[in-house]
């Protein structure tokens, strides 16, 4: 039988050894452990202080003019749940950063495969997809507004029309259309970049293993189930944490492909954050906003690695 | 030796220093002139020449210029240095920013300063509070419907009609005749239901804002007919419900092609049209009235320059100098000629493009609504709410009624 992954333990130290290294080590490791210092300077100025620093806002009426601001406690938190507009944000959001990480993983694996055959123009082609990766999101929100405009002079209408003599369609105009543009566009402009990441690790995978494959009659379609696949896990696992880590924080693209609407439709909650806080003078609230949209992330966060370490065991 | 060496570096490190923090900070100098911090709205390349020409005549005072474009990032960047106690000497108040200022005495009052004296009091008084003014501002804006005149006369009109019912019809006839007869923006307040509003108000006493605002009024009882006459436009299928997709430029790309005959526009269109198409037969034409009412315009005026109250006496004596050569003659000029707006200060005429001059009277003579510079707070949250409330009325989604009564939803949970 073969197998693909070995892990390989060290010989344990002995206890003599151990108790040795460790004697004559505490000087060192606190050395070692002074270096950390810095890092866990930063961390706590720049994370730790101001997420306290959010929270208590959070509980008080700040409006960022006035730094006199009064305790209502969880009032803010209140109003955020009884906001239909907020909820939208939040659902949407969520919705854009799972369908995002399912899709451009289901795409961009298959698209790596192709990507890491031998072809002529191949780093033409692999360049080609990495592209849209290049520019910010906010130029391509604004290019793609105009490619997917309701109008029938819409660039994308113009296309189907002329070519198939399909009526305009209202891309941006209707609810469900406009969020699954939205969504379509942030898989185009991610695909390429992670297909780029995928073939790095298709790269590092044994061809030996696909020749013994081959001798024993594997399919292609077996090696890349039996093979490829279980080899890209830990590809998977940054591809699908960025994605969703990226998904969650989405702005731009939203912000000027639909900026939130029609109505509510596709807002999120940074824009919603940015709004309440910076346009509206409602601090507390935007904290307030901010803190649930933490807990959200470390939930989603958490659960997407979880889900991942379990694949990741279930392949090794 | 390497100890003494090191002193005199830290000593010259810390004296440099502090120069350089000196030399950072508002107020005088040596030499007996005055620094002003100024946090500029409009971009630098408009606003530098006339600092240069202010400083010439008033070589005493010397502004620190720094720029952040509109608006969310002006907003923000005044925001946190008002908060960290660092505000600009002068700087701009807007509809966004100004019930906060006001509130938080963030600003100084400028009632009876005589720079205030030759302004359009309706540009004053939209920087006000109780009676008190704060914000100098010199210039107005108006929007209203522009229109191809050749699409028209095809259907026998020489211009918008003034009533709205006159203007439906219109519209259903240049649809009939194969045009698309309106297109109109709605990604910000729309100016149809800014000017009807207007035109409401300005025949009202107390305004509507003031007895919706104390209570004595709704929004529900005075926005629904208005809002239903202006849902006739998609409900009778004269105007796509696409536009809830649609920005302003998209709008004007259209009208400058000829694929639409009138649309919602205001003077920051016209370079672009005329490049566009210059030989476009087009003028500009005031928002038809809803029973027999006035033709009105949505717009409002222009941010006004403000003192900061964290500056000294000294430091706001020289702000005003500022703010009394921005008022002068001289200082209106070159304001209209660096940003092509309409001024609205009794000693200077400003010239306008001619498809404009329709607008330009009632611009000067102060005849302009938009809710959210007259709403009294909430003014950001209740447009947001408004704008996202009225898309889903065009998609069918909700009544004009329900449109209402969510602004009063969000009034009551202020």
């Amino acid at each position: 039988m073969l197998t693909l992954v070995s892990r390989n333990s060290p010989a344990a130290p002995s206890g003599n050894r151990r108790r040795r290294s460790i004697e004559g080590g505490w000087k060192q490791i606190t050395i070692n452990r002074a270096f950390l210092l810095p890092a866990v300077v930063v961390f706590v100025f720049l994370f730790i202080i101001p997420l306290a620093q959010g929270f208590y806002w959070s509980l008080t009426d700040f409006t960022g003019y006035n730094p006199e601001a009064n305790f209502i406690g969880m009032a803010n938190y209140a109003e955020i749940l009884r906001d239909p507009s907020m909820l939208s944000a939040l659902a949407f959001t969520v919705l854009f950063a799972v369908g995002t990480t399912v899709i451009v993983t289901c795409l961009a694996i298959p698209l790596a495969v192709q990507l890491n055959k031998v072809f002529l123009g191949r780093n033409f082609v692999r360049s080609l997809w990495f592209f849209p990766a290049v520019p910010s999101m906010a130029i391509l929100g604004l290019v793609w507004s105009y490619i997917l405009s309701p109008l029938p002079s819409g660039v994308l209408n113009t296309t189907l029309n002329n070519w198939f003599g399909i009526d305009a369609v209202s891309w941006l105009s209707d609810n469900s259309l406009a969020r699954m543009s939205v969504i379509l566009v942030g898989v185009w402009a991610q695909v390429g970049w992670h297909a780029v990441l995928y073939v790095a690790y298709l790269q590092a995978i044994p061809t030996e293993y696909y020749e013994v494959a081959k001798i024993d009659g594997a399919s292609a379609r077996q090696q890349f189930f039996s093979i490829t696949l279980p080899l890209l896990t830990p590809a998977m696992v940054i591809s699908s944490f960025l994605l969703l880590t990226g998904g969650l924080k989405v702005f731009e693209l939203p912000y000027t492909l639909t900026n939130g609407g029609p109505g509510f439709a596709t807002n999120t909650i940074t824009q919603a954050l940015i709004t309440s806080g910076v346009s509206q003078g409602r601090y507390g609230l935007a904290s307030a906003l901010a803190v649930m949209f933490t807990i959200v992330v470390a939930i989603v966060g958490f659960s997407q690695l979880k889900v991942t370490t379990m694949i990741s065991r279930r392949f090794s | 030796m390497k100890s003494r060496a090191l002193r005199v570096l830290a000593l010259a490190a810390g004296a440099s220093l502090t120069f350089a923090v000196a030399g950072c900070g508002s107020g005088g100098a040596d030499d007996g002139t005055t620094t002003v911090s100024f946090l500029s709205w409009t971009g630098q390349e408009q606003m530098e020449p006339m600092i240069e020409a202010f400083q010439e005549a008033n070589p005493d005072v010397r502004i620190e210029a720094s720029y952040a474009p509109p608006v969310a990032e002006y907003i923000q960047t005044l925001q946190t240095r008002v908060l960290s106690g660092t505000a600009p000497d002068v700087f701009v108040v807007a509809a966004e920013n100004k019930t906060n200022l006001i509130q938080s005495g963030a600003v100084v009052d400028l009632t009876g300063e005589p720079f205030m004296e030759g302004v359009q009091s309706f540009n004053l008084d939209t920087y006000g509070s109780d009676g008190a003014q704060y914000g100098l501002s010199l210039s107005s804006w108006a929007a209203g419907y522009a229109y191809n005149e050749d699409m028209l006369a095809e259907v026998g009109y020489d211009g918008i009609p003034e009533t709205w019912d006159e203007f439906l019809t219109m519209l259903q006839k240049l649809k009939d005749a194969g045009h698309t007869p309106f297109l109109e923006s709605v990604d910000q307040m729309p100016t149809t239901v800014s000017a009807m509003l207007g035109a409401q108000t300005a025949q009202m006493d107390p305004a509507m804002d003031e007895l919706i605002f104390s209570g004595e009024s709704t929004f529900a009882e005075q926005w629904t007919p208005i809002l239903e006459d202006y849902n006739q436009l998609y409900t009778e299928d004269l105007v796509s419900s696409d536009v809830v997709a649609l920005d302003g430029d998209q709008v004007r790309d259209e009208f400058a092609n000829e694929r639409v005959a009138v649309i919602n526009a205001g003077p920051w269109i016209i370079n672009a049209v005329e490049e566009a198409n210059p030989d476009l037969n087009w003028s500009f034409a005031q928002v038809p009235g809803r029973d027999g009412g006035m033709p009105f315009q949505a717009g409002a005026a222009a941010p006004g320059y403000a003192i900061s109250a964290n500056a000294d006496e000294e430091t706001q004596a020289a702000a005003k100098t500022f703010l009394t050569w921005l008022a002068s003659e001289d200082g209106v000029q070159m304001f209209h000629e660096a940003t092509n707006d309409v001024t609205v200060t009794d000693n200077f005429q400003p010239e306008v493009n001619p498809v404009f001059e329709p607008l330009v009277e009632p611009i000067r003579e102060g005849e302009l609504y938009l809710p959210m510079i007259s709403w009294q707070r909430d003014e950001d949250r209740l447009n947001i709410e408004v704008v996202a409330q009225i898309q889903r009325m065009i998609q069918g989604a909700v009544s004009p009624e329900q449109v209402a009564s969510a602004l009063d939803s969000q009034l009551s949970g202020s």
